[in-house]
């Protein structure tokens, strides 16, 4: 009993040291405002990208930033929100892990009266989040169907390497794309296989379907990690200069790879920008601005060989 | 010892069998599968697997296991390109190191081992269980990835370096020679040395083994200190096929280099199996993943497929020692 009186003695002194740190962290005297980012998955150079920016945007008006990874995990996603609530953010620049999954959490913080903004995916209900500053995949993917179509003159056998299957995003740009290529019937997909957004898995799924397919023309990856991988396998293969290369991001590499006339195209999302605006939003927002539009959307531009001096990586600064 | 030995016979040559079918079914069903091209394919992409499942292996016949290995290799590919890229600056004391090929390759080996240290080391000194271990190290090995690449690739590694995965030698690639050069060591390593028999007499009663005087501990740390460093090969040879280090690579590979241990015979109770079962177990799941795509099979069948051999492999090993 006494043993287990001075057990409960020492947990309680840690956990009073804890909310001790949190009390003089949190109420500093010239309290500043805190902003927290709460972002789908860090797994992705994309996604650090969207974070950090949003991040160093909120710094940069004078507020506090603090990056929480969810690891695309919804529940974890909770977590974050019941703790960012608790701990006294008072704004929630947000990247959701799941259109429908995440709706709950921002109505949890609009219940605390804490205003979220929405950045590159939306959550699917329009009274939930104060803004939803989104990219439209779906609009860019059509955008490099229409190019990817013209491309191969209407006709030829293409591939489509697609990301997590069971991933939202990897569905809303196959399905722009194909809204487009399926009316072209001389146009056939010759294999449509997932490597997962992952480079190495996407240069073995092509390594193979070159073996099978080795007369495509043309092959559309549902990321830019997936199309380095891709050219990489067309490479090896020595087919590099007979098939066309097509991303989706807008990412570092394929810029570059871009500007090489390595890869034809890729769809560019902006990142920063829409970062920038979720963080300048959260700004007007304490500053009294209540009337935001619900849906700001970000058009997703295509980048060829044509244009690709106007673009660096993750859009423009 | 004869009824273990024969019992590794008839495993190896059930997952030779099965590795044979699956052969012959696909070079039917597809007129590209039996070609040099393809078999080279399937051997280099194999490669990345056999290098973490022979560590695998040496972890699992202790009765241990490594759920590390995928974030490791992530973290020794990092550590590898961006020591190649940037070498070491420290503008304070106005000092640049800059790293050759070698030495990046020894660099990443020391990460991978040090690693593999610190599992060995918490394993056997503070008896915690090698399951929990390694799955604190699966983590903190990926932050250790994400603080070192700030979660960004590092690209554009030079052509020498990207020799060891994509360069061709004597007629055959680079990353089977490599893979080939450490399955024919640890072979040797695990049936011709007094380190090897240790490793099986470990496995097969902890307790006998310690009551006979084996340094249980001392095997058991250099056992985590080799998967670690197999780990970082797997990761030089990512890293040098891609030219790029991902840090997000590896993810889940523990499970595949699992899948290969287990498909190729050796017992997850520890004691029993062989490299050359693995290496059979990872020829198998690298064909039926490149079957899969030759056949154009959706992907969502191939997870359902791909478990479904993993589950029959296990069950005909089980009905196989039974009827010992």
């Amino acid at each position: 009993m006494q043993l287990f009186t001075i057990r409960l003695l020492y947990v309680l002194i840690a956990v009073a040291t804890l909310a001790g740190c949190g009390e003089q962290k949190g109420k500093s005297p010239d309290q500043s405002q805190k902003v927290a980012v709460i972002i789908s998955t860090l797994n992705n150079p994309w996604f650090v990208v969207l974070a950090e920016t949003a991040a160093n945007r909120a710094r940069e008006l004078g507020y506090e930033a603090t990056i929480f990874d969810s690891q695309n995990n919804t529940a974890l996603e909770t977590d974050h929100f019941e703790n960012a609530i608790a701990s006294g953010f008072d704004a929630v620049l947000f990247n959701p892990t799941d259109a429908d999954g995440s709706i709950a959490n921002v109505r949890m913080a609009k219940k605390a009266g804490i205003p979220v903004f929405c950045m590159d995916r939306e959550v699917n209900a329009t009274d939930a989040a104060t803004s939803q500053i989104l990219s439209d995949s779906y609009a860019g993917c059509v955008a490099i169907g229409k190019y990817f179509v013209e491309k191969l003159h209407k006709q030829g056998k293409y591939v489509e390497i697609l990301g997590l299957v069971g991933d939202n995003n990897t569905w809303s740009r196959s399905k722009g794309f194909h809204s487009v290529v399926d009316h072209y019937p001389d146009l056939k997909m010759a294999a449509q296989q997932s490597a997962d957004f992952d480079r190495n898995k996407a240069m073995e799924v092509m390594e193979s379907i070159l073996q099978v397919h080795p007369d495509i023309k043309g092959v559309f990856c549902g990321n830019d990690g997936m199309a380095m991988g891709a050219y990489q396998a067309l490479v090896a293969a020595g087919k590099a200069e007979k098939v066309m290369v097509f991303g989706f991001d807008g990412a570092g590499d394929v810029i570059t790879s871009i500007q090489q006339k390595k890869i034809l195209a890729t769809g560019m999302q902006f990142p920063k920008l829409m970062a920038k605006t979720a963080a300048n939003y959260a700004h007007a927002y304490f500053h009294g601005k209540r009337d935001f539009a619900q849906k700001v959307p970000v058009t997703v531009e295509m980048v060829n060989q044509e244009n690709v001096h106007e673009y660096v990586a993750y859009g423009s600064e | 010892m004869i009824s273990l030995k024969k019992y590794s016979h008839i495993a190896q040559f059930q997952s030779l069998i099965a590795l044979f079918f699956l052969c012959m079914a696909l070079a039917l069903m597809t007129d590209n599968f039996m070609t040099t091209d393809n078999f080279w394919n399937v051997m280099r992409q194999i490669s990345v697997n056999v290098c973490i499942s022979v560590g695998m292996t040496l972890v699992i016949l202790t009765a241990g296991i490594d759920l590390s290995v995928g974030s490791i290799l992530a973290f020794c590919g990092a550590v590898t390109a961006g020591l190649l890229k940037y070498g070491i600056e420290i503008p304070s004391a106005n000092l640049y190191i800059g790293f050759t090929v070698l030495g990046v390759v020894l660099a990443g080996l020391l990460a991978g081992g040090a690693m593999g240290f610190i599992n060995g080391y918490a394993i056997t000194r503070f008896k915690v269980p090698a399951f929990v271990a390694t799955l604190a190290m699966l983590t903190m090995a990926r932050g250790f990835t994400m603080l070192w690449t700030e979660g960004h690739p590092i690209t554009g590694l030079g052509d020498e370096f990207g020799f060891l995965g994509t360069g061709w030698f004597l007629g055959m690639p680079m990353p089977v020679w490599i893979s080939g050069i450490v399955v024919i060591a640890a072979v040797i390593l695990t049936t011709k040395t007094r380190f090897g028999r240790y490793i099986y007499a470990i496995g097969g009663n902890e307790n006998a083994a310690r009551l006979s005087g084996i340094p249980i501990n001392k095997i058991k740390v250099w056992v985590y200190v080799l998967a670690g460093m197999l780990a970082a090969i797997g990761g030089l040879l990512v890293t040098a096929r891609l030219d790029s280090a991902q840090p997000n690579a590896g993810m889940s590979y523990e499970l595949d280099a699992i899948a290969a241990v287990v498909i190729g015979g050796t017992s997850l109770a520890g004691g029993r199996g062989t490299i050359l079962g693995t290496v059979l177990g990872a020829m198998i799941i690298g064909v039926l993943n490149n079957g899969l795509v030759l056949l154009d099979v959706s992907p969502f069948w191939q997870q359902v497929i791909k478990g479904i051999v993993i589950l029959l492999a296990v069950i005909i090993d089980k009905s196989n020692s039974k009827s010992e």
